[in-house]
């Protein structure tokens, strides 16, 4: 699962940058188009929800869905990987 | 967590919003949001539908929550949000009824419908928001800001001491009394179906960040100041207790959370 | 039977299942009543601590769908007006009796006055109307409290039956009916928005706990219920229909009997001072004097007036300095003399006769 924050929603507050137990958030640097400077995320695959949510078939942390005050953060099906060929040159 | 991730199958607290009406009013980093998220998941978690659950709210932020919520609900005067509940529990006792209300609204206009609320026993549970200040008026003082706390009514510090609604709850004779902050999210979800499942009163009071009404004046201008505030001084009941009785000094501006009392005393409005 | 017992009687034969009040002379008989007999036919009955609370909760019982009522007196009446202002812009039908005594403030608790018809009119802040209704006996307690329950669903407003000490506490016989007449809330079509207006102004009811997830909300709504506070349309369009649907059905609902309609001196009367009204009309026995008896005083039937054509004065015995002639002087050219009687006491009628003629 793949976290996805609501730029329609998201007022910058930066509470879940506070919150999260694996600091997987980090206070953005632009605004967006709506001016808000929204959090961006910092490696989110170490984030445990996303992945052992469709494991386990309930939310594991979601401390930050649950503290954001606009509901701006969800969780998405990711769509699989696809492995890519790398050509390694000499 | 949300439906979109089980195929639709279980509802998740974002189903019990109206997202016709979502980005909602409230301030950046408002504690009031993250409340009603952890409202909505503990009146999910008791299997509840929209059908069977009516919110009544009062009057200021915390009570335009109910706004943005599918059930039946109430947005009622301000101060009266619990006569409003009492009505409606009283004649179909068989509906769920949860009240939101802020500081003001519960003990200063509403102190009085509040203490007879704590006494009769009615079947309700009250999430307060407490953040300390009237928010959706401008940031003036209320009776829960504390002694020195400058509001825009108090603007050389507030000189009257401030109310505890939870010892006040517990001191009315109410049922069942908790308290958390907006930090404690879990424990918050938690206190709150624990009052949902206690038949009687149950008062949950939330600690909330105002940045912009309290938190402007008072040096936590940012969300994220006020909640590492409330973190920082906020004592687990166990340690409270410990420490009063070993007569150790209480830490200045340390309030306790967790749960207060828990009476089971019989209820009025609980069906039969 | 007691005037205060009939009234808590009809309301209980009108389908009334929910009382919260809160003690208050003249009125606390009526709650008596329905603390003994309401938890004997599944109805809820509640002392609330204040009658601000005693009004909140007949609001919050009547949006489940149940008919709800409260009583109280002057002071009472003074404190509930917020909440009725609530109730109007909410559209919640509920039943206020106000058994009137001497005021301004705590006043003659013991003595009957009209001293608040112009306050159940205009007493919540904002523009509003609402319908009272005026007993004068104790069979017309019974009948205009069970009629008051069908107008307030049928118009979704807080009606109020604005009785008198002296009518609230004399004893008389009276004939009960089988059965009242119930005319309930008309429902809301699912799918419906909630205060978007019916064929005549007035929405359908949406009851909680039947799935229609309706928020009422006292700020400005839209015809969705959502708050809207700043869209100078959508409020003008809300309060005018809450005014109109109860001023533009006013010929429907109006309630009034005429004596001696070509009379050229007419008494305009409601409530208590009506007994003595009649006592006059029978004395003199003269064509010249006639009567027009309200039962249903606000919204004032203008057109009323009207019926007398031959009227050189119109005298309105009140008690109260003349706050109902204040509103039929409004509508009518020929004047309106007020009458007033204040302190408790019933207009003599010996007096009146002399007033009378000394306009013949």
């Amino acid at each position: 699962m793949k976290l996805m924050i609501d730029e329609t929603r998201c007022k910058g507050c930066n509470l879940c940058t506070l919150v999260c137990p694996y600091k997987i958030f980090q206070e953005g640097t632009a605004p967006n188009r709506r001016g808000v400077v929204v959090p961006v995320l910092d490696r989110p695959e170490r984030c445990t929800n996303c992945r052992l949510q469709k494991l386990y078939g309930r939310v594991l942390c979601g401390v930050c869905q649950m503290i954001c005050p606009d509901q701006a953060i969800r969780w998405v099906d990711e769509k699989p990987y696809n492995p890519e060929k790398v050509v390694i040159e000499y | 967590m949300t439906s979109e991730q089980q195929g639709g199958a279980v509802r998740g607290f974002q189903d019990w919003l109206r997202q016709d009406r979502l980005p909602h009013i409230y301030c950046t980093g408002c504690g009031n949001g993250t409340v009603i998220n952890c409202t909505l998941n503990a009146v999910n978690g008791m299997g509840w539908t929209p059908e069977n659950t009516v919110f009544v709210s009062g009057i200021g932020c915390s009570s335009r929550a109910p706004g943005y919520i599918v059930t039946d609900s109430l947005h009622t005067t301000h101060g009266r949000a619990i006569p409003f509940a009492t009505g409606v529990k009283l004649s179909r006792p068989d509906l769920h009824v949860v009240v939101f209300t802020g500081d003001g609204d519960l003990a200063a206009i509403g102190g009085n419908h509040f203490i007879h609320a704590c006494r009769r026993n009615i079947d309700l549970t009250v999430v307060c928001m407490n953040n300390f200040i009237y928010g959706m008026t401008g940031g003036q003082g209320s009776p829960c800001t504390p002694l020195g706390a400058i509001s825009t009514t108090t603007p050389y510090g507030c000189n009257e001491p401030p109310f505890d609604l939870a010892a006040l709850a517990v001191a009315a004779g109410a049922n069942h009394v908790s308290r958390w902050t907006s930090y404690h999210v879990k424990e918050l979800t938690k206190a709150i179906r624990d009052g949902l499942e206690t038949p009687g009163f149950s008062l949950i009071e939330a600690v909330v960040q105002c940045p912009t009404g309290y938190g402007r004046k008072n040096k936590l201008r940012e969300a994220g100041a006020m909640v590492t505030w409330m973190r920082d001084h906020a004592v687990l009941m166990q340690r409270w207790r410990r420490m009063q009785e070993e007569g150790l000094p209480l830490p200045p501006g340390a309030f306790p959370v967790g749960e207060f009392v828990r009476r089971n005393l019989p209820a009025t409005g609980v069906p039969k | 039977m007691q005037g205060n017992t009939a009234c808590a009687e009809g309301a209980l034969a009108a389908g009334c299942r929910f009382f919260g009040g809160y003690p208050i002379t003249p009125s606390t008989e009526i709650a008596e009543l329905m603390a003994r007999k309401m938890p004997k036919i599944g109805g809820a009955f509640i002392q609330m601590e204040d009658e601000i609370a005693s009004i909140a909760s007949v609001i919050g019982a009547s949006w489940t769908g149940v008919r709800a009522m409260t009583a109280t007196s002057g002071p009472g009446f003074s404190l509930m007006m917020e909440n009725l202002g609530y109730a109007i812009m909410t559209e919640t039908p509920c039943v206020v009796v106000d058994v009137q005594r001497g005021g301004p403030s705590t006043g003659q608790p013991t003595r009957a006055s009209q001293g608040d018809m112009m306050q159940c009119r205009f007493g919540s802040h904002g523009d509003m109307s609402i319908i009272a209704v005026s007993p004068a006996s104790v069979q017309e307690m019974y009948e205009l409290t069970a009629k008051a329950f069908n107008l307030a669903d049928r118009y979704r407003v807080p009606t109020f039956v604005m009785a008198d000490e002296i009518i609230g506490h004399m004893r008389e016989r009276i004939a009960i009916p089988d059965a009242v007449e119930i005319v309930p809330r008309r429902p809301l079509e699912k799918g419906a928005l909630p205060f978007a207006a019916g064929e005549d102004g007035v929405p359908g009811f949406p009851a909680f706990g039947h799935g229609y997830g309706v928020h009422v909300t006292g700020l400005t709504h839209d015809e969705r219920g959502y708050p809207s506070s700043t869209d100078p349309h959508v409020h003008e369009r809300l309060v005018s229909r809450l005014v109109d649907k109860i001023e533009g059905a006013r010929r429907e609902m109006a309630d009034f009997t005429v004596t001696n309609p070509d009379a050229e001196v007419v008494f305009i009367s409601y409530g208590a001072p009506v007994r003595s009204v009649e006592q006059t009309i029978h004395d003199m026995d003269d064509e010249r004097v006639g009567h027009l008896r309200l039962r249903v005083v606000w919204p004032f039937p203008d057109f009323a007036l009207a019926t007398f054509k031959s009227a050189r004065v119109f005298l309105m015995p009140e008690l109260n300095l003349g706050q109902m002639a204040r509103e039929a002087a409004r509508h009518t050219n020929v004047p309106v003399v007020p009458v007033p009687e204040i302190g408790g006491e019933l207009h003599r009628p010996d007096r009146l006769i002399a007033l009378a003629e000394g306009y013949l």
